[in-house]
């Protein structure tokens, strides 16, 4: 099948090109992939949001490394991307604990959208809560849950880059969506949940 | 909180991506364009040039050979004029100077004939 721009190809056939010499397929990559790897990295790091740059730049640097190597059809460059930053994101935490004093408001900003500043300020106030719910998790609930309900992998997917078993992210997805639960129970009318919704 | 109200705070997350600044796109194209794949030119390998005295040299077996051959020529030179006792105590024996012939008339003449009567 014919692809008419850049952005109709998919990740494999971008990388081909970029390993052939094409700059223009970095970009396409970047715009897809580095938003993503960005927020991932900075809800794994509890907002640190320097860090959680330079982690995306490494994790896309990798990418960068890899591409003469790819092998089209074997892993997808989102799952094996969301794994390298994982990784990233794990060394740094396991080499100093995080410093839970990082505010919140130095998590990433958001894209603007085209809505009203009430319902921007509802917005912004429930991605704090949840974001601040998240910090409360293990590391390992919290990247399962991010995975699976933020940025919508599959569990086999997530099992493939936590490399764990596909049983241990159901655990860990459901013990961690309880926490979150329990975590944000005492505000829910703060953040606007009627109560019987 | 139920699961659907986490369900929602989920969405809103979803629809927020992370903005991605200037300054983080360009380190990322940097390194993107620092390690972008060059396309390999394949030239054609040059013809070795043999000459004539590496021609020469090959087919006498190499440095080692020529070594080993300039050797012997320049003993075999020096033996030639120097001529040791041991090599001419040899070569006497092959090519003996003071060798005795002595002569067997195997047909005498008639004169000797008249001679003894």
């Amino acid at each position: 099948m014919p692809f008419d721009t850049a952005s109709d190809a998919p990740d494999d056939a971008l990388l081909v090109l970029y390993a052939n010499g094409d700059g223009t397929a970095a970009r396409e990559l970047a715009a897809r992939h580095l938003p993503r790897v960005l927020g991932y990295a900075a809800r794994m790091l509890g907002g640190d949001r320097a860090e959680a740059e330079d982690v995306a730049q490494e994790a896309m640097l990798r990418l960068w490394r890899i591409a003469p190597e790819w092998r089209p059809g074997e892993a997808k460059v989102s799952t094996w991307l969301f794994r390298v930053v994982t990784n990233l994101c794990t060394d740094r935490m396991r080499g100093v604990k995080r410093r839970r004093a990082v505010g919140l408001d130095d998590a990433p900003e958001v894209e603007d959208g085209a809505k009203s500043a009430e319902a921007e300020l509802v917005d912004s106030d429930r991605m704090k809560a949840l974001n601040a719910a998240l910090d409360t998790l293990p590391d390992r609930q919290r990247q399962a849950v991010v995975l699976r309900h933020i940025e919508g992998f599959s569990n086999p997917e997530i099992a493939e880059v936590m490399d764990i078993g596909v049983e241990a992210v159901e655990s860990l997805t459901a013990r961690g969506k309880r926490a979150l639960a329990a975590a944000l129970s005492g505000r829910r009318a703060e953040l606007g949940y009627e109560e019987g919704s | 909180m139920n699961d659907s109200d986490l369900d929602d705070l989920f969405a809103v997350a979803q629809r927020q991506p992370a903005s991605v600044s200037s300054d983080l796109m360009a380190r990322v194209m940097a390194d993107a364009e620092a390690h972008l794949p060059r396309a390999a030119v394949v030239t054609r390998a040059p013809v070795a040039r043999v000459s004539l005295w590496s021609s020469i040299l090959t087919a006498l077996g190499g440095a080692g050979a020529l070594a080993g051959l300039s050797t012997a020529t320049l003993a075999g030179v020096w033996i030639g004029f120097a001529q040791p006792t041991a090599v001419s105590s040899f070569t006497d024996v092959l090519w003996a100077d003071d060798a005795i012939y002595e002569t067997v008339d195997v047909l005498p003449a008639f004169d000797d004939f008249l001679t003894e009567g």
